[in-house]
């Protein structure tokens, strides 16, 4: 199943600029983005592997 | 742990400790002296764990019912104790605690398919965003880093 962009939000000190602000939180299938609304500071992961229950788990 | 966090708990800390039940010491009768009772402790004592978390009140329930079903069998106490000021000081680990973020939001799951809360932690190396449902989980690595926004 596709999965479509998230957009979160976040208040947290900035790993950058250390203010307490909102940080704007983008997740997709194959990537999260985090921005500090005040500094522009990002982070990017990409994805890495998935963890998936055995059939018998799930109805 | 498992049943505790897909219950909603964010945090908690263990206690290992020995302990006895009042049937277990019924009809001892020990020295008064410390080093008596110590050996009793040591000899017929036994292991247990001490786990607590601070949780929602609205929560309370759901994870009590989850830990009784996970505990199945096994001998437990829960203790459920109102908070009524929590005060926490990070000193000058603050920075650092505030990289771990915990996030959700409510949607189809892309495994089961379940309209269900998915669960999204985020700290400065890796992130895992996890299904309450199906326990699908989907795991990210640190790509890099941008000073100035576009």
């Amino acid at each position: 199943m596709a999965v479509k962009k998230w957009k979160l939000k976040k208040g947290a000190n900035c790993y950058n600029c250390g203010d307490a602000t909102i940080h704007d939180i983008e997740v997709d299938e194959f990537d999260i983005k985090i921005r500090c609304r005040d500094c522009g500071f990002s982070r990017y992961y990409s994805f890495h592997m998935v963890d998936l229950p055995r059939k018998c788990d799930v109805d | 742990m498992n049943a505790l966090a897909d219950a909603g708990i964010t945090g908690f800390y263990i206690l290992e400790y020995k302990g006895m039940s009042p049937q277990d010491w019924k009809g001892f009768s020990i020295k008064e002296d410390p080093k008596s009772a110590i050996g009793l402790i040591k000899d017929y004592a036994t292991d247990a764990v001490l786990v607590c978390s601070v949780v929602d009140e609205e929560k309370t329930d759901e994870i009590v019912e989850s830990v009784m079903q996970a505990l199945e069998g096994e001998k437990y106490t829960i203790l459920e104790v109102p908070i009524r000021r929590i005060i926490v000081s990070h000193s000058d680990y603050e920075k650092e605690r505030a990289e771990t973020w915990l996030l959700e939001k409510e949607v189809p799951c892309f495994y089961c398919g379940e309209n269900s809360v998915q669960r999204i932690r985020i700290d400065t190396s890796k992130a895992k965003i996890w299904c309450t449902n199906c326990g699908a989980a989907r795991y990210y690595l640190i790509k890099g880093v941008e000073k100035e926004g576009r």
